[in-house]
């Protein structure tokens, strides 16, 4: 039996939920994307922003285990909970399976974890109702719009508790009206979440506006792969932030750094 | 092309069958057609009663219907398995890839004699010869549903600890190939009729035998009236079938 004083000091050396280092990923011959450190700190959130085709999805992937590097590590300390999943994921199309009712395609995840079938359904109702759509759960997907559906994506991310949650541009395909708006539900959400987040969008205003860290991709040219450009830090307050001073000014910055190629900085 | 309305469809529909009907009955009535070749049409009822009630309907209906669900049912059993497993595992598709290019032009009729020489003149080799039939169109229709799976699916199912492959097999495979494999479960029920017929010419007791006893008697009227029977039991299955289809794909919009 441990006892407190066997307990590891957590507060001054925070574990990562996520530790990338220098991954490299391709496709047959080509290198698409190389060098890529990241350490992602628990209820951190991390935006990947990058041009269209710089590898953000691949990386992604590649954090995710979903597809392995060409070179370098990924790991995510398993936990020792039975009851949730270490990472889960909310996809670029929300891909519900319609053929399962709202509740149980958020119930997906939870098969295989040691759960009861009345706390599987616990659990899926949870995150539905935090996403505005518990009233929805015997509802079949295809009768709900596309942010509906996409909300129904993040309930289905949410029920598994994950300690990293992956978001692939989950809001692009949405119009501006129904994106600000869950903008503002993702804001309002990581306050009762204690997942990490990895967010990756080619939006650099919606990267800054949520994220606490924002991976710059970029560089790439016809014969090199591309790589990490920057990280930066946005240190504004999480309300209101597109009101703060120092907001367009991170954009641009961010912008900058994408718009240069890697020959620009070269010494 | 303008669309009518259903009870208006439906109505002109039941005038197109009564006037084919009507049409034969006054020909023949008017000499136009030979009486000893077609049979008239109102006599048709009276002897669709008599064979039932010497027995002899229920005694045909009854052993046509055992060959056609035990060959369907395995038939269909084999066709989906070999078809979704050929689709999920690409060496057992490999290695089976040219013996059905082989076999597959075969129709089932050439395994008449195969059949009776493995089985008899008996309800086995009638099954077995049905069952060919809708064993192929089982195969290829669930074959490629599975093979169009959209393979997000599987990502997802994946990303969401589904990693064994009878968890994807039941959770993704299956259910989204439903609709493609319930098209070739219904297309092999029908298959099955045109089979049964012929698989039981040769001698082995039903509909078939029946037929072609009838037809060496010139009772062309027996021929009809059994005729009529593989029509209403072929609609009745496919009717049942279509309710438990509606049911299966109620996700479907
Ligand atoms: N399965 C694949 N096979 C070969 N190349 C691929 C594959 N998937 C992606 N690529 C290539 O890898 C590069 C990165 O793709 P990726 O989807 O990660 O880009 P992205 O940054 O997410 O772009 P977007 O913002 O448009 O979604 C692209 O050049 C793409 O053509
Ligand atoms: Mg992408």
């Amino acid at each position: 039996m441990a006892t407190l004083s066997d307990t590891p000091p957590q507060d001054d050396a925070p574990t990562a939920v996520l530790r990338a280092k220098g991954v490299s990923l391709g496709f047959s011959g080509t290198t698409i994307l190389q060098g890529v450190d990241l350490d992602v700190q628990p209820r951190e959130f991390v935006a990947v922003v990058g041009a269209s085709g710089v590898g953000k999805s691949t990386l992604l992937r590649a954090l995710a285990g979903l597809i392995s590097p060409r070179k370098g590590k990924v790991e995510i300390p398993a936990g020792n909970s039975p009851d949730t999943r270490a990472w889960s994921m909310v996809f670029q199309a929300p891909r519900l399976f319609p053929w399962r009712r709202v509740r149980a395609n958020v119930e997906l995840g939870l098969e295989g974890l040691s759960l009861s079938k009345a706390q599987r359904r616990e659990r899926a109702l949870e995150p539905l109702a935090l996403v505005g759509l518990d009233e929805y759960a015997e509802r079949w997907p295809h009768t709900l719009s596309g942010g509906q559906q996409q909300r129904v994506g993040i309930a289905r991310a949410l029920a598994v508790r994950p300690r990293v949650l992956f978001m692939d541009e989950p809001f692009s395909a949405l119009d501006a009206i129904t994106r600000r708006r869950l903008q503002n539900e993702l804001v309002d959400l990581r306050r009762r979440s204690d997942a990490a987040i990895v967010f990756v969008t080619h939006d650099i205003e919606e990267a800054v506006l949520l994220a606490d860290r924002v991976l710059v991709l970029g560089g790439g040219t016809d014969d090199a792969p591309a790589g990490m450009r920057d990280v930066i830090e946005v240190a504004l307050p999480q309300e209101e932030r597109r009101e703060q001073a120092g907001f367009t000014e991170c954009v641009q910055r961010i912008e900058g750094l994408i718009g240069t190629s890697a020959a620009d900085d070269a010494p | 092309m303008s669309r009518l309305s259903r009870p208006r469809r439906l109505s002109i529909s039941a005038l197109g069958l009564a006037g084919f009907i009507a049409l034969w009955e006054a020909s023949l009535r008017a000499g136009l057609l030979p009486g000893n070749l077609v049979p008239l049409p109102s006599t048709i009822p009276g002897v669709f009663w008599a064979e039932i009630a010497d027995g002899i309907w229920f005694e045909v209906v009854r052993s046509s219907l055992s060959h056609y669900a035990v060959g369907v049912a395995i038939g269909s059993l084999l066709g989906i398995t070999v078809g979704v497993g050929a689709a999920l595992v690409p060496t057992f598709n490999a290695l089976h890839a040219w013996l059905a290019r082989l076999l597959r032009p075969i129709p089932p009729l050439a395994w008449i004699p195969f059949a009776i020489i493995w089985f008899g003149v008996n309800p086995t080799a009638a099954a077995f010869i049905i069952s060919i039939g809708v064993f192929w169109i089982n195969y290829f229709t669930s074959y490629s549903a599975v093979r169009a799976v959209d393979p997000g699916y599987d990502e997802v199912a994946i990303a969401f600890g589904q990693q064994r492959f009878v968890d994807r097999l039941a959770k993704v495979s299956l259910p989204a190939a439903a609709p493609g494999i319930l098209g070739g479960l219904r297309a092999g029920l029908g298959q099955g009729w045109m089979t049964v017929v012929a698989a039981e010419l040769f001698g082995i007791p039903g509909i078939g035998q029946r037929m072609m006893e009838a037809s060496g008697l010139l009772a062309t009227d027996i021929v009809v009236v059994y005729m009529l029977t593989i029509a209403g039991l072929y609609a009745l299955f496919d009717a049942l079938f279509m309710v438990v289809q509606r049911r299966m794909l109620r996700w479907q919009p």
